[in-house]
């Protein structure tokens, strides 16, 4: 998929043990300042920017639970697959 | 400590207060750091959202309003980057710092910056009403969210908006916790992250907090400073005022609020007895762990990751190194660390003069903690993924380079080396090729190494334990990491809040794998050590010693208690404690019989540590 204004859409579990918490919101919020796309994550139908962290910790997405990324811009493709590495992957997670 | 108080020329004396004033009054939270702290209290963070100025403003007014919040944003984003700043990655709280940056995100989030704003504007709210009612509402969207975790971080967007409507308010932010008097103990409705970090640890005493249970911020802190804490208090913040002197017994959560003379007395003798009893205990750490009659003698050692704590490990009478971390060498960077930079470290290390070896383990992390340097993809199940030996091999350049410098390191001192997580005997096999190459390479080098560095292997996987008899022929001692294997071989997340009551030490099948480990070991005529939560606690140590046990590595503060806890019971002992536990059917049986056993034969000691 070569970069342009592509609207993507990426399905994913939460698999990290205590869900979107707070170290993972702050690292995806950080790492969506490399990128231009906007954005977004849906979760039970609701939509929240990922560039807030209040907007992510209130979907609430507890372990286990689906959700939707959906970004709009040149490089959609890479802020989603990074999105879903730390959604997916990032379980040293202190309470 | 003398009974009368002294008052510091500094310190400021508190105002006398009603004659009739209630003395000790008791409050009774949950104890989450044990210990005891008698000083004056300190109040931190009164200021609650509802108490602040509220008025409509004058149109012309708004611009100026909005722009005095944007202002005490940028002062408290500040605030918290400096503090971070201030910080060094090892602060005992380092793990945690990470909440510093969500908080800045916090007062930049479009949610809370962009809604005040709006609040400002539209509802011609002053800035510090507007805050207020912003946080407000985003704390109560927090209320409908079952999990608790996440329903927790409403705590975080509140110490943020407190944090912006301190500058507002011209409230010193954090004056008074980095400027405490000794003697203190804090008193607080909750403590922000960012408070916690701050505390200057010699100055206090204790920590007595209205919110909270036992796996809260502040109690996860406080247990890092070795602090005692009370939480859950509900009302302590409320009661208490800054200057009362107050007791806190952070092991039955108890706090005593104006206690009499007689009060404080009393528990500045426990505290005293306490203090006594440990201060005595360090003698012990310079003679030998060797049991009562004389018939078996232990090493003890300690555990230790960065280098200043060699000194201390010493001090309280270790006997070598049975764990040396190398991981922090290679955390917290974009680089890896030269095979120079290492072989600095390890050479600093075993040049200390201790009587046993310095066994430096290999680099034991999960490819997911360096994921940035090595650009591992992600993996579903990192606690069984590529870690430990297993990156290592994975990435034979890097093992290399470790592997170069405690060779050469070796020639400084007594070195061991340790390989973490091996479960088959071809990895062991791969680690000595690998080691064979090194060494043909420094002598092409001329470079000088330790020819004769032993090799030994954290016995961690539970199937590396029911093969060890054919590792017992491969290495030239077993080291059993208690934390790993128990977690393995129980299924258990340690970590993991729903599950981690099922830890136990002493489960039957615990106590099964190390008693196979054992034999193996003593079979192949090869030590047998353990290092690991478990060998620091005299409550297993009769059990560990029954099953022959050679070397204890632990927190080198730990090591006074348990050479005395040695020196006082006789192998006759262990061997019937040992068959005992092995007729039970559970932990919770096996418990009991150990804690009552040294409960009544030891009836004055602090061998354990509820007591």
């Amino acid at each position: 998929m070569a970069g342009g204004e592509q609207l993507l859409e990426k399905t994913l579990t939460v698999t990290n043990q205590l869900g979107l918490h707070a170290r993972v919101a702050t690292m995806m919020v950080q790492t969506l300042r490399n990128y231009t796309s906007q954005v977004y994550v849906i979760k039970d139908g609701v939509e929240v920017n990922a560039r807030s962290v209040l907007g992510l910790l209130l979907l609430a997405a507890a372990p286990g639970s689906e959700i939707v990324v959906r970004a709009l811009g040149p490089d959609s493709t890479e802020a989603i697959q990074e999105i879903s590495r730390l959604i997916q992957d990032e379980t040293q997670e202190e309470s | 400590m003398k009974r009368k108080k002294r008052v510091k020329k500094d310190e400021v004396v508190a105002q006398p207060r009603f004659k009739d004033i209630e003395t000790n009054r008791l409050l009774k939270g949950i104890g989450v750091s044990g210990g005891i702290g008698v000083g004056q209290a300190v109040i931190i963070e009164r200021l609650t959202i509802d108490i602040c100025p509220r008025r409509i403003l004058r149109p012309e007014d708004i611009p100026g309003e909005i722009r005095r919040f944007e202002a005490a944003v940028e002062t408290a984003a500040e605030h918290l980057k400096s503090i971070k700043r201030g910080i060094g990655p090892q602060h005992p709280l380092g793990n945690h710092l990470y909440i510093l940056d969500t908080h800045i995100l916090l007062l930049q989030d479009r949610m809370f910056f962009e809604g005040t704003k709006r609040a400002i504007s539209s509802e011609r709210q002053n800035a510090e009403w507007a805050v207020s009612e912003t946080i407000t509402k985003i704390t109560s969207a927090f209320d409908t969210i079952e999990d608790e975790y996440l329903k927790d971080r409403a705590r975080d967007i509140h110490f943020v908006g407190e944090r912006v409507l301190r500058i507002l308010m011209g409230i010193p932010s954090e004056s008074k916790i980095h400027q405490l008097p000794p003697n203190s103990i804090i008193v607080a409705h909750d403590l922000s992250p960012a408070d916690t970090a701050q505390i200057q640890r010699e100055h206090v005493l204790g920590f007595a907090i209205d919110m909270g249970g036992r796996t809260s911020h502040t109690a996860i802190m406080a247990r890092s400073l070795k602090i005692p804490a009370a939480t859950g208090l509900e009302r302590i913040s409320r009661e208490a005022q800054t200057g009362d002197t107050i007791i806190i017994d952070g092991s039955t959560g108890i706090v005593i609020l104006n206690p009499d003379a007689d009060m404080v007395f009393r528990y500045r003798r426990r505290q005293e007895v306490y203090r006594k009893y440990q201060q005595s205990l360090m003698a012990y750490g310079q003679l030998p762990a060797v049991t009562r009659d004389g018939s078996r003698s232990i090493s003890i050692t300690a555990n230790i990751e960065l280098m200043d704590e060699v000194e201390m490990a010493i001090n309280h009478g270790c006997e070598g190194i049975g764990l040396f971390r190398t991981e922090y060498l290679f955390m917290g960077r974009d680089s890896l660390p030269s095979e120079e930079e290492q072989y600095e470290t390890y050479s600093k290390v075993l040049r200390n003069n201790v009587p046993n070896p310095v066994t430096i383990r290999t680099l034991d992390v999960g490819g997911d903690k360096l994921a940035s340097t090595f650009g591992i993809s992600p993996e579903t199940n990192p606690a069984l993924g590529l870690r430990a030996i297993r990156l290592c091999l994975n990435r034979r350049d890097l093992f290399k380079t470790q592997l170069r410098a405690i060779l050469r390191a070796a020639v400084h001192g007594h070195c061991r080396l340790l390989i973490p997580m091996i479960s088959c005997l071809t990895e062991l096999q791969a680690t000595k090729e690998l080691m064979r190459e090194v060494k043909r390479e420094l002598t092409a080098e001329g470079k000088p190494f330790n020819e004769a560095v032993k090799i030994g292997m954290l016995v961690e996987v539970p199937a590396a334990v029911t093969i060890g008899d054919l590792f017992a022929k491969e290495v030239d001692f077993f080291s059993i990491g208690t934390n790993d294997l128990i977690q393995y071989a129980l299924a258990i997340d340690r970590v993991n809040e729903h599950v981690n009551y099922l830890y136990d030490t002493l489960h039957p099948a615990v106590l099964r794998l190390i008693r196979q480990i054992t034999i193996a070991g003593q079979a192949g005529g090869i030590p047998v050590s353990m290092c690991g939560e478990m060998a620091g606690d005299p409550v297993n140590i009769p059990v560990l010693l029954g099953l022959g046990i050679d070397e204890l590595s632990m927190n080198a503060l730990a090591i006074p208690r348990v050479k005395k806890f040695i020196r006082s019971i006789s192998m006759d002992e262990c061997s019937y404690l040992t068959m005992q536990a092995f007729r039970m059917q559970d932990a919770a049986e096996i418990h009991g019989l150990l804690e009552s056993w040294i409960r009544e034969r030891f009836p004055k000691d602090y061998f354990l540590d509820q007591t």
